[in-house]
């Protein structure tokens, strides 16, 4: 017995003896390589911490609420604009980064941050259609449409086989393009159309699904699915890992769509700032940015990475969007308090219609 | 030497003052941060402001108001209280059988039977609706063994996930058990010589039931019916896992409030709202479980 409790006691003591540098980071599920962490845990000597977020209102949430002891958080557009007004954000010492060389002109200087005082691009993924080709090729649907999940005559095919993002701002973004609208268009009459297109295809939706559509899409269960680039990817390569007989695919809907440009940042509060920016510098490496388009499908705003990424991948337009695709991705604003309470009341008479 | 009853009272202030900080005061800021405006980016904005060299309140009765502008917040309400009665419900149903025959059963028996009941709290919540995730996809045992005795008598086959039956069913099994353990806690302590004495004045097996056992066991009933209707009330996880598309409960919608909107003050009141409807549950559930005890 007491072999036993000192045993115990040392198994829990240990890591205490053993404490290494750690440096916390705050990102979205699956978006970074497994390759790449172990790469970097061996270079800085150090342990990386994951935390994960679903949703950038997650995220927001968990920041605004106080959650502190992040070393480097991977925001999206919007919210590095609002957590930079709230003095959430340090600003980034370039003279620490010597690969933000690499950064590709087009991602940077956006309105979100002018000067990238606080924000490197990471990476960036588009709102699409994820789907089974060969059950939509069976029912001649051809996915590159909003239509697909938008259109009773279309669902009518469909019912109960697709899944949609619960998250207010993706869906109405979809629904305010597939009525030719900007994604940031907050007119509360074209707020109130959108409202309608989705009220009247909910009834053939499965569900609202923003975390296990691509575990769903992998199965079978669902056909369609409105989700992230990134996941429609790793679904993709799931299904074709677990054999299954038919595969998956994606589609940018014509009409357009919500591109995603996420950063990273480091918060004020960050214990260790240096090891961030050592953190911030490897992952602009050219081969440690390929990493997160060859793994987890993410679009790539680096430049010097281009040479490491499959060639497969690059023909994906949805990953990779040439001049004329960008033109018709848009990303979204961040709003004010009076357009979140309308979005939210728009949102909660929808799902209990 | 201090006196029995003040020792007894130095015991409960651990306890009470455990409630006092992490139930009242909270209840108390959220009541006060109904009042107040939304910051810009979320959170609070100051509830007080120095204007025109005087200070003024920065409150309002607005975000109350909102909860009776549309009938969807209420409906609401009523739909999740109906979710919570209809779970209650099947938990009796269900749970009764099963803790009179444990308290029914051989002693030695009791304890094997009561850890049975008990073992699901050993793998955690949400591994366990993810294992009902896989059971009631349309390729899992449960949905197959339905749809295969469906397609005997000739019936469509049906899809169980994303539904409001799938949400009852994982709503029921989460809370199976404290339904269970207060229900043996009361059926244990019964005196078998009550029934003998009934059977030998000629009283038959419903009989017995009906006028002792039932009444007599109506504490528990009653103890088990609050245990399981109040987290029944303010679930989240469970609709929003398996729940489909009109699968959301108030709770959803509050979190709604406070994650996505980003609206703390009007979460606020649909958080008293709720916790006004659990409280007026326990205090109607101790006034009969009183009367049913005497």
């Amino acid at each position: 017995m007491k072999k036993l409790l000192a045993s115990v006691l040392l198994m829990t003591l240990a890591p205490l003896a053993m404490a290494v540098e750690q440096l916390h980071l705050f990102i979205w599920n699956d978006y970074i390589a497994k390759q790449t962490v172990e790469d970097f845990e061996k270079s800085c000597n150090c342990k990386l911490v994951q935390g994960y977020f679903t949703s950038t209102e997650e995220m927001m949430a968990k920041l605004l609420a106080g959650a502190s002891g992040y070393d480097v958080v991977v925001p999206t557009q919007n919210a590095v604009q609002a957590l930079a007004k709230q003095g959430f954000l340090s600003a980034l010492d370039k003279g620490k980064l010597a690969n933000f060389k690499n950064s590709d002109p087009a991602f940077l200087k956006r309105s979100y941050d002018p000067a990238n005082t606080f924000s490197v691009p990471y990476a960036f993924t588009t709102s699409l259609i994820g789907y089974n080709e060969q059950q939509l090729k069976k029912l001649g649907i051809s996915p590159d449409n909003w239509s697909t999940i938008f259109d009773p005559k279309v669902l009518e095919k469909l019912r109960g086989k697709i899944t949609v993002l619960d998250d207010a701002d993706e869906l109405f973004a979809a629904a305010l393009k597939y009525l030719g609208y900007s994604v940031n268009d907050r007119d509360e009459k074209h707020l109130r159309q959108a409202q309608q297109v989705i009220i009247k295809a909910k009834p053939y939706w499965a569900a609202f699904n923003s975390s296990s559509y691509i575990k769903e899409l992998a199965v079978g269960n669902i056909w369609v699915a409105h989700g992230y680039s990134s996941d429609m990817v790793q679904a993709k390569n799931d299904a074709k890992a677990a054999g299954r007989n038919f595969s998956i695919g994606y589609a940018l809907p014509k009409q357009g769509a919500v591109l995603a440009l996420d950063n990273m940042v480091i918060p004020k509060d960050s214990k260790n700032k240096a090891l961030a920016h050592q953190f911030i510098n490897f992952m602009l490496d050219g081969k440690n940015a390929a990493a997160l388009t060859n793994e987890m499908g993410a679009g790539n705003p680096n430049r010097a990475a281009a040479k490491f990424i499959n060639a497969e991948i690059k023909q994906q337009k949805a990953i990779f969007p040439d001049t004329a695709t960008l033109t018709r991705l848009e990303t979204i604003e961040a709003t004010d308090a009076r357009q979140r309470r309308l979005l939210s009341k728009l949102w909660t008479e929808i799902k209990i219609k | 030497m201090i006196s029995k009853s003040w020792q007894q009272r130095l015991l409960t202030l651990p306890p009470l003052g455990y409630l006092l900080v992490l139930f009242a005061i909270p209840t108390l800021i959220m009541l006060f941060a109904s009042f107040r405006y939304t910051g810009e980016y979320g959170g609070l904005a100051p509830w007080y402001a120095y204007k025109d060299g005087g200070l003024t309140l920065e409150l309002t009765l607005e975000n109350w108001q909102r909860l009776f502008e549309t009938d969807i917040y209420l409906r609401l309400f009523v739909k999740s209280i109906g979710y919570a009665v209809f779970t209650t419900l099947l938990c009796i149903l269900l749970g009764y059988p099963l803790a009179l025959m444990i308290a029914r059963s051989p002693r030695k028996h009791r304890d094997l039977l009561l850890l049975l009941v008990i073992l699901p709290f050993w793998s955690n919540f949400l591994v366990r609706i993810y294992a009902w995730m896989i059971l009631l996809s349309p390729n899992g045992a449960v949905t197959q063994l339905i749809n295969s005795i469906r397609d005997v008598f000739g019936l469509a086959p049906v899809s169980l996930m994303y539904s409001a039956s799938a949400v009852i069913i994982c709503l029921v099994y989460v809370h199976l058990p404290f339904m269970v353990l207060p229900l043996y806690a009361n059926l244990e302590k019964h005196s078998s010589a009550l029934l003998d004495a009934a059977q030998d004045l000629g009283a038959n097996r419903w009989r017995r039931f009906w006028n002792i056992t039932w009444p007599l066991s109506l504490p528990g009933v009653y103890a088990g019916s609050i245990l399981v209707f109040i987290p029944v009330l303010g679930m989240f996880a469970i609709p929003d896992l398996l729940g489909g598309t009109d699968g959301v409960m108030i709770a959803n919608v509050i979190k709604q409030q406070f994650v996505e909107s980003r609206d703390w003050p009007f979460g606020s009141v649909l958080s008293m709202v709720l916790t006004a409807a659990a409280v007026l549950v326990v205090l109607l559930g101790a006034k009969f479980g009183r009367q049913g005890g005497r």
